[in-house]
């Protein structure tokens, strides 16, 4: 009987170390998969790029004077203090990995006024396609008045590729 | 009848201590895992990208770093250099060979340097440009 036991507990013990092997394995294959993936931030990134046009656009919440001109509108980068070089991997430097678009509409006709459009519009179709390896797009509006009580909607789209630091 | 008590004692201690060294290796290799030098290298590169992303002229932003000095220090690394920006691109390097860089598209004038009176945290310094 004792002997019986005894074989058995050995049998156990083989099945238990088996389980232990296999958790072992899975705990591994869940952690290497975890920390071997990058850290995706281009939401974020987005969010950021967003807040910053916008804020670029607007004075003391109202519409900054001059936003509409063709001169702000050449100069888009400097007067809003963005720059769009990024490292020298990848060929990113030749395929810009940034992408913003504003359009401003008069508010009561919803008519375009004007629209600014910065670095690599190629991305642009690519939002709204489903899948982590496309470009992050984040498009925000929002209401404005300039000082002489205009009533403005101003659309901005926010786009950032930069695939390959961000998934695997 | 004292053998084969003698025998289960000893057969239950070897299971214990195989089952104890085979949990603490599968713990050593999670916290090496997650305090590897390069995954600490693209997370402090990626927020310090973000931070710098959001940050506005004469801001001083703090950033605690302990982890990752730790391991500049057990790679003999000068603790003034594992952070360099040039350009608008961060680069962190922890390792002799190895670092990570991340660009960010605020164009801003920072500078980055630790804090002596801690020692395990990053100043950074937006200038007014």
């Amino acid at each position: 009987m004792i002997l019986k036991n005894k074989k058995a507990d050995k049998i156990i013990s083989v099945y238990w170390f088996a389980i232990l092997f296999i958790v072992a394995a899975a705990i591994a294959y869940m952690v290497i998969s975890f920390y071997g993936e990058p850290y995706d931030i281009r939401e974020a990134e987005a969010y950021a790029l967003t807040n910053k046009v916008a804020g670029c656009l607007s004075e003391v919440g109202y519409l900054k004077e001059g936003v509409l001109n063709e001169d702000f509108r050449e100069n888009f980068m400097e007067k809003c203090k963005l720059n769009f070089e990024v490292e020298d991997v990848y060929n990113w430097r030749e395929h810009g990995q940034y992408y913003v678009e504003i359009n401003f509409y008069d508010f009561s006709t919803n008519q375009s006024i004007s629209s600014i459009k910065k670095d690599n519009e190629a991305l642009k179709p690519d939002c709204g396609l489903k899948g982590k390896t496309f470009p992050v797009c984040l498009e925000r509006s929002f209401y404005i008045l300039d000082k002489e009580k205009n009533q403005y909607q101003i659309n901005i789209l926010s786009i950032v590729r930069k695939t390959e630091k961000n998934v695997q | 009848m004292i053998n084969k008590k003698g025998n289960i004692l000893t057969e239950n201690i070897i299971f214990i201590i195989l089952n104890l060294v085979f949990l603490s290796i599968l713990i050593i290799f999670l916290f090496s895992k997650m305090g590897a030098a390069a995954v600490l290298e693209e997370k402090y590169a990626k927020q310090i990208a973000l931070i710098l992303d959001s940050a506005e002229p004469v801001m001083i932003i703090s950033i605690n770093m302990e982890d990752a000095i730790k391991i500049a220090n057990k790679e003999n690394r000068d603790l003034n250099n594992i952070i360099s920006i040039q350009d608008n691109v961060v680069k962190v390097q922890l390792r002799e060979k190895g670092g990570y860089s991340y660009s960010f598209f605020n164009d801003i004038d920072p500078s980055i340097y630790l804090n002596r009176s801690s020692i395990k945290e990053y100043i950074i310094f937006i200038d007014y440009n």
